[in-house]
C-alpha cells in the first residue's frame, strides 16, 4: 500500500528535489555505455542479416561467428545488463530516499569490473580468438582471456546486487513494517535472481578455465550446458522482469490510470524469481543425455512460468480498459482509441506488450517436446528471441529511457523528439515484423540458425530459403535505421534537450484496494523457496550428469 | 471444510495406482515428493479433525509435544531404505505409509506447529537438518546398494537431495539467527 505509506522527511525530500547529481552520474554512465553497446551491437547484427541475406561478403579478418559473438555478448550480456543496472539504481535513489554513499561505491566498483570484463572479453573476440558464440559452451573452447573477462563481469554484477541488498535492507530499517516501493520490489527480485543465477555460471567458467589453458584435458560438456541454461534462461527472465516493472507501474501512470494489484504485482515478482532458474531445461530438450522423464518435468516447470506471464497481460489490459473507459471510451474495443497512443513513453511499451502475445505463445511452442525437435536449431529461435528480448524488452527499455534519460539529467522530453521516438517505434515494430517473421517462418521451413550464408551447393531447399532471408535483411535495415534514431534520442535527452524537470512516473494503487500481506516482504524465506525449487528441478540431472559422465571432451575450435 | 476436501483430493490422487507408480519409480521422488506430499494432504485434512475432535487434540496435544515426536518418529521411520523397499514389495507396508504419513505425521504436524515456540520449532529443523545431513553422507557415501528396489545411481541422487533440503534449511536457520526480524518489521 504505497500511498498509505509514511514516507520519511528524506524521502519526501529526494522526491521534491530530484535525483542527487552523484546518483544521476551513476545511472546516466550505465545507461550511456548501454546505448553505446546498442549501437555497436546492432550495427554488427545488421552486417550478420546482410550476410544471411547472401548480400555482403564479410572479410576474413571479421567473419561471421566472430561477428555473431560480439553481436551476442554486447546485446545480451551488455546493453541489457547496464540498463537494468542504471535502471533500478535510480529508482532506488528515487524511491529509496537517495543511494547510501557504501552503495554507490560499490555500483562504480561492479561498473569497472564489468568494463574491465568487457574489454577482456572483446579483444579475444576482435583476435578471431572467441568464436563461440554468446553462449559459450564446451566443446567450442575459446583463448582463456574470453572467460577471464566473464568472470569479471559477473563478479561486478555481484557488487551491483550487494549493493542493491544493502540499499533495500536499509530502507527497510528505517521503515519497519512498511514494504518496500512496488519498483524497488522488482528490483530485489531482479537482483536476487542475478545473483543466484549467475552462481551457476560462474561455477561454469570456473570449469572451462582450467579446460581452456590445457590443465585438464576434457570436460562435462552435458553438465556445463545445464550449468549455462541455468543461467541463460534466468537472465532471460530478468531482463523481462525489468521490462514488466515499467508495465505495471509506469505506464499506468502515463496513461493517467493505477497500478491494477499490489498484491498480484508482488506475488508475480515472487513466483518469476522462486519457478524461474529450473526452466533452463527447456533450452536443452533435444540434449541427449537428460531423462525423457526429465525433461517432461521440466515442460511442466517452464509452462508454470508462463503462469504469472498471463496474470500480467490480465492486469494489463484490465488496467488499460479501465482507465480508458473512465476517459469516455465505449464498446468492446472502441475504448482503445481513449489510450494516449501519440506518447511514446505509452506506445513503444504497449507495443512491447503486444509483441509478447506471439512471443510468449511461441515460447510455449518451443517448450513442447515435439515441436523443440522441429524448430531447435532453426532460425525460428532466433525469430522468437528478437521478438521477446529484441521487442518486448527492448521496446519496453527505449520506451523508459523517454522519460528516465531526461529525468536523470534534469532536462525535458520535447515534442520533438517524442515525436522522433514515435518513429522509432514505427521502425523498430516493422523491422521486427519483417525480421522476426521471416526468421520464424524461414526456420519452420529448415533453415538452420548460427550459420553463415550458403546455398549448400545450390541445392533446391537451401536457395527455397533465399526470398525469406532478403525479408530477414530488409528487417535489419530497419532495425538499425530505429537503432540509430534512439541513440540519438537518448544522447539529445542526456545533453542537449532543454533544462527542466521529468517526473519519474510511478501509478498510485486504486483508493479502494485491499491492503498486500506483509509475507510478501519476507525475503528470506522467498529466497529459501526457491533454493528448494532449484533443488528439486537440478539434483536428479546433475548428479546423473556426473555419476554417468562420458569420458568429456576436449576443446574443440573449428573456426 | 474447504482445506479437508483439497487434502482429500491430493490424497486420492497420490493414492491412484498410476500415479503412486509413477512416483515411486524414481527413488528421490518416492521419498522427497510422494512421502512429503503425503504430509501435505493430511495437514490440509488436520483442519477438519481439529474442529470435529478439539477435546482430544487439547488432552493429548496439549503444548505440541506429543504431536511433534509422533511426526518425528513417522518421518524417521520412513527414511530407512528397508521401510521403502518394503512399501514397494508388501502391500500391507504401503498401505501403512499411506495411513501414517498423512494421519500419523500430517495431522499432528497441523496441530502441533503452532503450539510450538519459536525455540521449539528451530531446534525440530536443526534435529532435522543434521538428520538429512546424515543421511544425505549415508546414501552418497555407502558403496552397497541400500535398496533392492533401486540403483546405486538412485541411491547417490537420493543422497544429494538429501544434502540439498539441508543446504536450504542452514541458510534459513543462519537467515533466523542473524536477522533480527524486530528490525525491520
Amino acid at each position: 500500500m504505497e500511498t498509505t505509506l509514511k514516507q520519511s522527511w528524506r524521502d519526501n525530500a529526494y522526491r521534491a528535489l530530484g535525483i542527487s547529481p552523484e546518483d544521476a552520474k551513476l545511472s546516466k554512465t550505465y545507461l550511456l555505455v548501454s546505448f553505446t553497446t546498442l549501437l555497436i551491437g546492432g550495427l554488427l547484427g545488421l552486417l550478420q542479416g546482410l550476410n544471411r541475406a547472401g548480400l555482403l561478403e564479410l572479410p576474413t579478418w571479421l567473419n561471421y561467428y566472430q561477428v555473431l559473438t560480439a553481436h551476442g555478448i554486447l546485446l545480451i550480456l551488455v546493453f541489457t545488463s547496464f540498463f537494468t543496472i542504471g535502471y533500478f539504481y535510480a529508482v532506488h535513489s528515487h524511491t529509496l530516499g537517495g543511494l547510501l554513499p557504501k552503495v554507490r561505491k560499490l555500483a562504480w566498483i561492479g561498473f569497472n569490473l564489468k568494463i574491465v570484463g568487457l574489454v577482456l572479453a572483446v579483444i579475444p573476440i576482435l583476435m578471431n580468438e572467441a568464436s563461440v558464440m554468446f553462449t559459450f559452451y564446451p566443446p567450442l573452447a575459446a583463448h582463456p582471456v574470453f572467460y577471464f573477462g566473464l568472470v569479471f563481469f559477473v563478479i561486478g554484477i555481484w557488487m551491483c546486487a550487494f549493493g542493491s541488498f544493502i540499499q533495500v535492507a536499509n530502507w527497510r530499517k528505517e521503515n519497519k513494517g512498511q514494504h518496500v516501493p512496488i519498483l524497488s520490489y522488482f528490483a530485489t527480485g531482479v537482483f536476487v535472481l542475478l545473483f543466484f543465477s549467475s552462481i551457476f555460471v560462474a561455477i561454469e567458467v570456473f570449469m572451462i578455465i582450467p579446460w581452456a589453458l590445457g590443465w585438464v584435458e576434457t570436460i562435462n560438456v552435458m553438465l556445463a550446458r545445464t550449468l549455462f541454461w541455468a543461467f541463460g534462461h534466468t537472465l532471460v527472465n530478468i531482463w523481462y522482469l525489468s521490462a514488466v516493472s515499467a508495465w505495471y507501474v509506469v505506464v499506468p501512470k502515463v496513461i493517467g490510470g493505477r497500478r491494477f494489484s499490489d498484491t498480484l504485482t508482488r506475488v508475480v515478482i515472487i513466483l518469476l524469481v522462486v519457478l524461474n532458474i529450473p526452466g533452463g531445461f527447456h533450452h536443452q530438450i533435444i540434449d541427449p543425455g537428460i531423462h525423457e522423464s526429465v525433461k517432461f518435468l521440466h515442460v511442466f516447470m517452464s509452462l508454470a512460468i508462463g503462469f504469472p506471464s498471463l496474470m500480467t497481460a490480465y492486469a494489463m489490459f484490465a488496467v488499460f480498459e479501465k482507465t480508458a473507459r473512465k476517459k469516455g471510451g465505449r464498446g468492446i474495443f472502441r475504448w482503445f482509441s481513449k489510450l494516449p497512443w501519440g506518447d511514446v513513453r505509452f506506445l513503444a511499451p504497449m507495443v512491447a506488450m503486444i509483441a509478447f502475445i506471439p512471443g510468449g505463445a511461441g515460447g510455449i511452442a518451443q517448450s513442447t517436446n515435439q515441436l523443440n525437435q522441429v524448430a531447435h536449431n532453426t532460425l525460428w529461435v532466433v525469430g522468437h528471441f528478437h521478438l521477446t528480448l529484441g521487442t518486448s524488452v527492448a521496446l519496453t527499455f527505449f520506451g523508459i529511457s523517454y522519460w528516465l534519460v531526461p529525468y536523470l539529467s534534469k532536462r525535458v522530453l520535447t515534442p520533438a523528439i517524442n515525436k522522433l521516438g514515435i518513429y522509432q517505434t514505427i521502425f523498430w515494430s516493422a523491422g521486427m515484423v519483417f525480421m522476426a517473421g521471416a526468421m520464424h517462418w524461414v526456420g519452420l521451413l529448415g533453415s538452420p540458425r548460427r550459420t553463415s550464408y550458403t546455398t549448400y551447393f545450390d541445392n533446391a531447399t537451401a536457395l527455397s530459403w533465399d526470398p525469406y532471408l532478403m525479408f530477414l535483411a530488409v528487417g535489419g535495415t530497419l532495425l538499425t535505421i530505429g537503432i540509430l534514431i534512439q541513440v540519438y534520442a537518448v544522447i539529445h535527452l542526456m545533453f542537449f534537450a532543454p533544462k527542466g524537470e521529468t517526473e519519474f512516473p510511478i501509478a498510485d494503487v486504486e483508493d479502494i484496494a485491499t491492503p498486500t500481506p506483509y509475507w510478501t516482504e519476507r525475503w528470506g524465506m522467498i529466497i529459501v523457496i526457491m533454493l528448494l525449487v532449484i533443488g528439486m528441478g537440478y539434483v536428479i540431472p546433475v548428479v546423473d550428469m556426473i555419476i554417468n559422465a562420458p569420458p568429456g571432451s576436449p576443446p574443440f575450435r573449428p573456426w | 471444510m474447504n482445506q479437508f476436501i483439497y487434502g482429500l483430493i491430493l490424497f486420492i490422487v497420490l493414492a491412484l495406482p498410476p500415479v503412486s507408480n509413477l512416483l515411486e519409480s524414481i527413488m528421490i521422488v518416492h521419498m522427497h515428493m510422494q512421502m512429503p506430499l503425503l504430509v501435505v494432504a493430511g495437514f490440509f485434512m488436520g483442519h477438519y479433525f481439529q474442529l470435529r475432535f478439539p477435546e482430544f487434540f487439547q488432552r493429548w496435544n496439549e503444548n505440541g509435544i506429543p504431536g511433534i515426536l509422533l511426526f518425528t518418529i513417522i518421518m524417521i521411520y520412513w527414511m530407512i531404505p528397508r521401510t521403502m523397499d518394503e512399501a514397494l514389495t508388501m502391500q500391507s507396508v504401503q498401505l501403512f505409509k499411506f495411513i501414517s504419513l498423512p494421519f500419523f505425521a500430517g495431522v499432528p504436524l497441523r496441530d502441533s506447529w503452532p503450539k510450538l515456540s519459536l525455540r521449539g520449532k528451530n531446534i525440530l529443523i536443526t534435529g532435522f537438518t543434521l538428520m538429512f545431513i546424515g543421511m544425505g553422507l549415508l546414501y552418497v557415501l555407502s558403496p552397497e546398494q541400500l535398496c533392492n528396489n533401486y540403483l546405486l545411481v538412485e541411491q547417490i541422487t537420493l543422497g544429494w537431495g538429501f544434502i540439498t533440503m539441508a543446504i536450504c534449511m542452514v541458510i534459513y536457520l543462519a537467515y533466523k539467527t542473524f536477522i533480527n526480524e524486530a528490525d525491520y518489521e
